[in-house]
């Protein structure tokens, strides 16, 4: 199999395993933070969740990183091949190199500011 | 070498209001657009998690309850559940499990997976919620 054509597998392998984190780890995360937290709704009637998932160190930690980068990356390729297909398809090229830039930044993002919140998953075995 | 094709290539040109044509296309792009949801509702939880790293939790709370990022929270909510239930229902369609002389049907895999899905979320609240309180 030609290089570019492995590549493209890969990129669209990892963009299938994005949709299913997307699908079925993403809505919990957006309840948790975005709607029980703010309306005090059941279980985050007092505590953040943000605070309470990085309580839990490695799992909470792992649980964010994964379903966080996956819904990124997911969502980021979809959506700028979305846009090729509403009448940018001349901007292809454009869309997913600031597309990939995203991706990109954010996945590396996501890792810093999560080993920053718990530094000791470096120390795993 | 060049490659010349023989036949010149025929592409039909399409305006960008192509998917307001066909109630198909419709859904199609509804479910695209369902991306949009999950990009950014990733990016403003990036942006949160780095409010949380460098010692500024109350600026990351306060966003939590803004009005405007809620009702975005409620609608993000509903594009990701019609994207993961029109997903479960494609997995169903696509990949269809033989058993015997029968075939299972797309809705099947459709009720199965929510069932999963409603599984898998109570799961992590419960190990990464309700077991810290």
């Amino acid at each position: 199999m030609p290089r570019v054509a492995r590549l493209h597998a890969i990129l669209w392998g990892v963009f299938s395993m994005g949709g299913f984190i997307a699908a079925f780890l993403l809505p919990v995360l957006i309840y948790l933070v975005g709607i029980a937290y703010p309306l005090g709704l059941w279980p985050m009637a007092n505590t953040d969740p943000t605070s309470a998932i990085l309580n839990h160190h490695h799992l909470g930690t792992l649980f964010l990183f994964v379903t966080v980068a996956g819904s990124l990356y997911h969502g980021i390729f979809r959506f700028q091949s979305t846009l090729t297909e509403l009448g940018l398809a001349r901007a292809k090229r454009a869309l997913e190199a600031i597309g990939y830039l995203i991706i990109i930044v954010g996945i590396l993002a996501v890792a810093y500011y999560l080993l920053r919140l718990n530094p000791s998953v470096l120390s795993l075995p | 070498m060049s490659k010349q094709k023989p036949y010149p290539e025929y592409r039909r040109k399409l305006g960008p209001g192509w998917w307001l044509s066909n109630s198909h296309f419709t859904q199609y792009m509804i479910r695209e657009w369902t991306s949009f949801f999950v990009a950014v509702f990733s990016l403003i939880y990036i942006y949160e998690l780095s409010l949380f790293a460098t010692g500024q939790k109350g600026s990351a709370l306060a966003l939590m309850k803004n009005p405007g990022i809620i009702t975005f929270n409620i609608v993000a909510l509903a594009f990701t559940l019609y994207h993961a239930f029109t997903w479960f229902y494609l997995i169903g369609k696509v990949q269809p499990i033989k058993m015997g002389k029968t075939k299972s049907k797309p809705w099947q895999a459709l009720m199965l997976n929510i069932v999963l899905l409603v599984i898998l979320s109570y799961t992590v609240i419960w190990i990464l919620v309700l077991r810290s309180g």
